[in-house]
């Protein structure tokens, strides 16, 4: 579904990634975890345009540009549309009727919990819930693949862990693939079929990958009692560890 | 006194014990008339205006010249403004001008108006159109600036082109401003106005300002400055209401 190969980027003079490989399948949950300014957000970024490669080759294949969702941390919703007219919005730029886009974000407002939340402006809206109309103004276009880029950060624990449960929940029954870009080691396992460490940046690349043996579909407060999870956990933190350690020794000896 | 808990009842009553001790100051001979007519003069005066019918020509002045102002100041305040903030060699020829511009008292500009545009209509909305369009320009360029990124990123990756950009975040966004700026425009716009009557015109309430003090009349200068007042504040509600219907979202 997706294949990212060998992505290189800079901004400027200043190179960010250098040979980053990432790939997801129908219904896959992929993770990407690194240290900060590793580029974890770049590669997402890349991945739908928004930001210029200077190497590699991103293959979608058998998806359309139009079939590619992201989500970002902030929830960008528009703040002079209602809930109900944000989720359309995206459905009416793909030519649909103004009835019909509103009938379609209804159904998913109604989805994710906003059924009569229509009407109001994100700001008389809380956090959670404008983080749900984010979401359901990305799946109302019925994406194939899904990028979210620590979309739930700003959310207290259990709003959180609410949300974040929906978002599963859908993507299993939909059978969306998802690439997250993610802080939390925790959450990635939890969630994840398999999550990708980027190396330290400057010219980060993929320093190693972990596929995710907890069978889906998942309750993320159970998974995190499988067997499987803690050493996971561990073997993650310590090679992430290691990723950032590492790259301060080179910057000492340097 | 549960009747004195609304605010405006207050305002109100305030205003009538000023009005009555200056009355009062007026009638036992503490004020010079010359200088401070006392209310009941003012009034008369202010009814004398329109109980004549002449008035109306000088407000239809007035109000002309100042919304004729504002009008063509907003619409070309706004044009300038989107193209400075979109395309950086417009901004590099423009920003220096309105910069000097508005850096004039623009005020100054009152005589050269009637110069060039004559004692009629035309000087005044002329002088009204600079003042509102120096600061209309400044509101824009500022806005459209301070737009927010991840609103466009969104609308983006949304499937909109560049209209649509421009449909759903920019316009929107620069209602705001305008919105938020709208009233200092009608204030600026009425002042291009008055001031360009009372420097040259045959018509308009700056005109009868100006007749006024050449004859010493007080009391009619006064009711003019309470009548102008008494329009603006009328204008500065409804565009008031205007901005809370428009930016409800906020």
């Amino acid at each position: 579904m997706l294949r990212a190969n060998n992505i290189a980027l800079s901004y400027g003079n200043e190179p960010v990634l250098a040979g980053a490989s990432v790939s997801v399948e129908a219904g896959q949950f992929v993770s990407l975890v690194g240290p900060s300014g590793s580029g974890k957000s770049s590669l997402l970024r890349a991945v739908m345009g928004l930001q210029k490669t200077t190497a590699g080759t991103i293959e979608t294949s058998g998806l359309k540009q139009t079939e590619i969702g992201i989500l970002f941390q902030d929830d960008a919703l528009l703040p002079w549309r209602t809930a109900l007219e944000n989720v359309a919005l995206g459905v009416r730029l793909r030519g649909e009727a103004t009835r019909c886009a509103f009938k379609q974000a209804e159904v998913w407002l109604e989805r994710l919990g906003l059924a009569g939340l229509g009407g109001r402006y994100p700001r008389e809206l809380s956090g959670g819930q404008r983080k749900r109309v984010a979401l359901a103004q990305v799946l109302c276009l019925r994406p194939r693949l899904l990028l979210m880029d620590e979309p739930f950060a700003s959310l207290d624990a259990i709003v959180r862990a609410r949300v974040t449960q929906d978002v599963v929940d859908l993507v299993e029954g939909e059978r969306i693939g998802v690439l997250l870009v993610t802080h939390d080691l925790e959450e990635a396992i939890a969630l994840s079929d398999v999550v990708y460490l980027l190396s330290n940046g400057p010219r980060a690349h993929i320093a190693s990958h972990y596929s995710i043996p907890i069978p889906r579909p998942r309750n993320l407060v159970k998974a995190r009692s499988h067997p499987a999870f803690a050493p996971l956990y561990e073997r993650l933190w310590s090679d992430l560890s290691e990723v950032v350690d590492g790259s301060r020794r080179l910057g000492v000896a340097a | 006194m549960k009747v004195l808990d609304r605010v405006w009842l207050r305002q109100l009553l305030a205003l009538a014990v000023v009005l009555a001790l200056w009355e009062a100051a007026g009638q036992a001979g503490w004020l010079n008339p010359l200088y401070a007519p006392p209310p009941s003069r003012i009034a008369a005066a202010l009814f004398e205006l329109f109980s004549q019918g002449t008035i109306w020509s000088h407000i239809e002045a007035t109000f002309g010249a100042a919304l004729g102002g504002l009008v063509l100041g907003i619409v070309v305040g706004v044009a300038l403004g989107a193209a400075a903030a979109l395309i950086p060699f417009v901004a590099e020829l423009l920003e220096p001008v309105m910069m000097m511009l508005n850096a004039v008292p623009r005020v100054v500009l009152a005589p050269l108006c009637i110069i060039w545009f004559g004692i009629g209509l035309g000087s005044k909305v002329a002088l009204a159109f600079v003042l509102v369009t120096v600061l209309v320009f400044f509101t824009v360029y500022t806005g459209i600036k301070q737009v927010d990124r991840r609103l466009v990123e969104r609308v983006r990756t949304l499937g909109g082109g560049r209209w649509t950009v421009l449909r759903e975040v920019y316009l929107p966004f620069v209602t705001a401003w305008i919105m938020g700026n709208l009233k200092v425009a009608v204030g600026f716009a009425f002042t291009g106005a008055v001031v360009g009557e009372f420097v040259g015109a045959s018509r308009g309430l700056g005109y009868l300002l100006s007749f006024a003090q050449s004859t010493y009349n007080s009391a009619l200068m006064l009711a003019l400055v309470f009548l102008i007042m008494g329009f603006v504040l009328a204008i500065f509600g409804a565009a008031g209401k205007l901005e809370k219907h428009l930016l409800r979202w906020r």
